[in-house]
């Protein structure tokens, strides 16, 4: 009979160890990319079991959290680009608007670091909601970088892409969410549109 | 439509990845040195520094389903295609 991770206790262990308590991050990644509760635990799971199976391969002291995200990358990839056809473009604000959220804010005749407040205003679900609204492309290096605190080199090896494909898709992404922001701002009123 | 120099421009273009902590450290040094004497720029930086601690603490999950370990648990024991052999 094959050895399972019954008979190994020890890769078992190490698994529990140092994969289990990293659940709640892939999680809150899960959720983002697949925007709702039953498909990203579906997700988280098939992610762990894929790393359960894999963790034999895995070298002990490379980035483990980069070759998590890759597998939840994947398997995403696999599972749900095909349920969730969706544009891969994104409208951001164009390049002469560089600054498109803080010279926004910045408009509104408010004082001190009022423009801080301002975003620290908008509900935690709004700024979620902005973040998923963005395709995947741009969604997934925005998500990996400023959620998860990933190097742009570390993208690229989780998405497998290019690392300048990386670096324009993170500054697109992040000019998509302003936008998505300063809409949702103004939808609660917390600006004057 | 701010008095921005090619001082600013050229600090301004380098403004994200130095954010990202992804230039070497002659770029860094420079748009650090630029941005010590220029208020308006360090304002953009501090907006974008703030934006993106935003995105981090309110876009993260700190709260788990109820249950959710404990299932992941008993689905990965109960997978009898378990870790391979090497």
């Amino acid at each position: 009979m094959a050895q399972t991770a019954q008979d190994d206790p020890a890769l078992r262990e190490r698994f529990e160890r140092d994969v289990l308590p990293l659940l709640s991050s892939l999680y809150g990644a899960a959720l983002r990319l697949t925007r709702n509760p039953a498909d990203a635990e579906d997700l988280v799971q098939e992610t762990y079991l894929r790393a359960y199976r894999g963790f034999a391969g895995f070298q002990e002291g490379t980035n483990l959290k980069a070759w998590l995200y890759r597998i939840l990358t994947n398997s995403f990839i696999n599972t749900y680009r095909k349920k969730q056809r969706e544009p891969q473009t994104v409208e951001g604000p164009d390049d002469a608007d560089e600054w498109y959220l803080f010279d926004r804010l910045g408009a509104q005749n408010v004082e001190g670091s009022a423009e801080e407040e301002v975003l620290d205003r908008i509900p935690d679900e709004a700024v979620k909601a902005a973040l998923e609204s963005l395709p995947e492309n741009f969604r997934m290096p925005v998500l990996l970088a400023d959620v998860e605190g990933f190097s742009y080199k570390e993208i690229a090896e989780i998405m497998d892409t290019p690392i300048g494909t990386v670096m324009s898709r993170l500054h697109r992404g992040r000019k998509a969410l302003e936008r998505a922001l300063w809409e949702t701002a103004k939808e609660r009123g917390l600006v004057d549109g | 439509m701010d008095d921005c120099g090619p001082e600013c421009q050229e600090a301004l273009r380098e403004i994200e990845r130095f954010l990202d902590h992804e230039v070497d450290d002659v770029v860094r040094l420079k748009v650090e040195r630029h941005l010590s004497g220029c208020s308006p720029c360090t304002d953009k930086l501090e907006f974008r520094v703030h934006l993106k601690a935003l995105v981090q603490s309110k876009c993260s999950e700190r709260e788990l389903p109820a249950g959710l370990e404990e299932r992941l648990r008993r689905f990965l024991t109960t997978s009898d295609r378990g870790i391979e052999p090497r």
